[in-house]
């Protein structure tokens, strides 16, 4: 701040021809960034808006495209397959956002503690966030196969169960292998953010706790953990951004057993009925709906960051 | 560095030294298994696979999967889809991503903090809702099954992520480094090009990974705007083996096996990289 007083007050001729000539520069090496998110994002999420008040079904020609004002939305309120995929939403996004951490930061405490193993255990880390959701829902599908997969092996060898279960096919062990699925693929991204957090908390304090006879689990909790504070907030409000959007994973698991309406989320019904039945007045209201749930966690997130610049 | 060199501290007692290493077992035997299994099913026979409890190993492997993930599809095609347009992507994006990024972390900007957090919001759009006004558009352009069809989309859900890596990486940048440039002559693009540029090479080497990898994975846009069989890229090809009611798991795995080489081995070269990147915080899962 002090050395750009001193510079403009010494050189203050040149100061209006500088500004006039930042500002331009900024403005052109903006501009294709602008562009991009004006025509690829916000023109199509607006355009997404206009036509949530409109009728539109291309499996009804016929209609044309009246506007309708709210219709499609109250129709949204009272429908109970979006009821459903909303619950569904919510429900695998509390366990999936709380198990990921559960998972993540344990491994984030291994990433980070000094071993002879520490680059296998980062590329074992980064992997499950690396690897295509769609892959992912693939290879789990296979190891959760009722017939030949290999976690029923496990049950049956382990003597856990008598016989194979049907996972994909049985209601509540659907949602618990579409669970166990995505807390695979998405801890490590909370490991990711937490092993951030914990290269900037110097060693030290928790050593000093441990020289005050704490042992090494109540320095966790009492030191570590609270200064763990805001990397745990990024990758909650990230993770639950994800979750509620979440959409490749079940939609495989789903082609894998028909009948599943249990595992249809918010992303998946979107993609039906704009994709399968074309009803694309209502396919924007329902996308707006996931947009209005998305920003608002945002909302969340920029009022967070805020409150840490204060 | 004022910090002390890791083995001066004490060695851990040997039952945390146990829990540590059981802890870092289960962490790699947990992340790998899946890919291992995977690769162990694409080389079984279906008659090994029709076995319960299963046979863990191939009696010999099977190497005819992979030749038929590409008789059976053209999944070579696919792979070079896939390689254009994360390629593009990639290059397009960071360009874009840099001159945004030092434009916001460097020059007097009026609104920065609005138009920071409007990336942000950006980032956050959900792709789902974006599918039909986007097909539209591209249909309006005739642009369905091309790869700017989804090289656009791409990039620009990139965007946030690549803009908000770079602002970390060029505010890490010295500005002294930069005005001394200026004051010996250079101009501020010249400072750019010959300061700013080379320093920030690991931060854009980071920015280009991150998107490499959210453009190979994506599924939903390439699914629904590039439906020509030539034009179908890796993460909706391995897709196309299974039936209705059929699911041949050797061929399928075969094809996941090699749709996830290019993935793997970034990740194994520039696991520092990635590590860098993503623990600065600011990225999307």
């Amino acid at each position: 701040m002090s050395d750009q007083t001193i510079t403009t007050s010494a050189r203050r001729p040149a100061r209006p021809r500088r500004e006039i000539g930042e500002g331009a520069l900024a403005a052109l090496l903006l501009a294709p960034a602008a562009l991009i998110f004006g025509a690829v994002l916000l023109y199509p999420m607006l355009s997404t808006l206009w036509l949530s008040f409109f009728t539109q079904k291309l499996t009804e020609p016929w209609l044309g495209t009246p506007f309708v004002g709210l219709k499609n939305y109250a129709q949204l309120v009272q429908d109970p397959r979006f009821l459903a995929a909303l619950r569904n939403t919510l429900f695998f996004g509390v366990l999936t956002v709380g198990g990921s951490f559960l998972v993540g930061i344990p491994m984030a405490l291994l990433a980070h503690a000094e071993s002879r193993v520490r680059w296998v255990a980062r590329v074992a880390m980064l992997l499950p966030w690396a690897m295509p959701p769609v892959m992912t829902g693939l290879i789990f599908a296979w190891m959760f196969n009722a017939q030949f997969g290999v976690f029923n092996d496990w049950l049956v060898r382990l003597g856990l169960s008598a016989e194979p279960v049907r996972w994909l096919s049985t209601p509540g062990l659907a949602v618990a292998a579409l669970v166990i699925t995505i807390v695979w693929k998405t801890s490590s991204f909370v490991a990711l953010v937490v092993l951030g957090g914990l290269q900037g908390i110097p060693r030290e304090l928790s050593e000093a706790a441990e020289v005050d006879g704490a042992t090494k689990v109540q320095s966790f909790f009492r030191v570590t953990l609270p200064l763990l504070t805001p990397a745990l907030a990024v990758a909650f409000i990230f993770r639950a951004i994800s979750a509620v959007q979440v959409f490749d994973i079940p939609y495989v698991f789903i082609g894998q057993a028909p009948a599943q309406g249990l595992l249809e989320t918010l992303g998946v019904y979107i993609q039906k009925t704009t994709i399968e039945f074309l009803d694309f007045g209502y396919g924007a209201a329902l996308s707006v709906a996931l947009f209005a749930v998305s920003l608002g966690i945002t909302a969340l997130y920029v009022r967070f960051v805020r409150g840490d610049e204060s | 560095m004022t910090r002390a060199p890791a083995d001066t501290r004490p060695p851990l007692p040997l039952h945390e030294r146990l829990v540590k290493y059981l802890g870092l077992a289960l962490m790699i035997v947990g992340g790998l298994f899946p890919l291992a299994w995977i690769l162990l099913t694409s080389l079984k026979d279906e008659g090994e696979l029709q076995k319960f409890p299963v046979q863990y190993l191939p009696a010999t492997p099977d190497w005819g999967n992979y030749a038929r993930v590409f008789s059976e599809q053209p999944f070579a095609r696919f792979f070079l889809n896939s390689l254009i347009v994360s390629g593009v992507s990639t290059v397009l994006c960071v360009v874009v991503a840099a001159l945004a990024a030092y434009a916001l972390s460097r020059l007097r900007v009026r609104y920065r903090g609005l138009l920071t957090v409007l990336v942000v919001v950006f980032s956050m759009f959900p792709v789902v809702s974006l599918l039909v006004p986007l097909f539209r558009i591209m249909r309006g352009v005739d642009l369905l099954n091309s790869y700017p069809a989804l090289i656009l989309p791409y990039t620009a859900l990139s965007l946030p992520v690549a803009i908000l890596t770079l602002i970390a990486f060029f505010s890490s940048i010295p500005r002294d480094l930069e005005s001394a440039a200026m004051v010996d002559g250079c101009s501020r693009v010249g400072a750019l090009w010959r300061v700013v540029v080379p320093l920030s090479t690991p931060g854009m080497v980071t920015a280009a990974l991150l998107v490499f990898v959210n453009s190979w994975n994506e599924f939903l846009l390439a699914l629904s705007f590039n439906t020509a069989r030539d034009m179908r890229t890796v993460a909706v090809g391995v897709t196309l083996y299974q039936g209705e009611f059929s699911f041949p798991w050797p061929l399928i795995s075969a094809a996941i096996v090699v749709g996830v080489v290019p993935i793997v081995a970034l990740i194994v070269f520039f696991q520092r990289r990635f590590v860098a990147g993503l623990t600065a915080g600011g990225v999307k899962a």
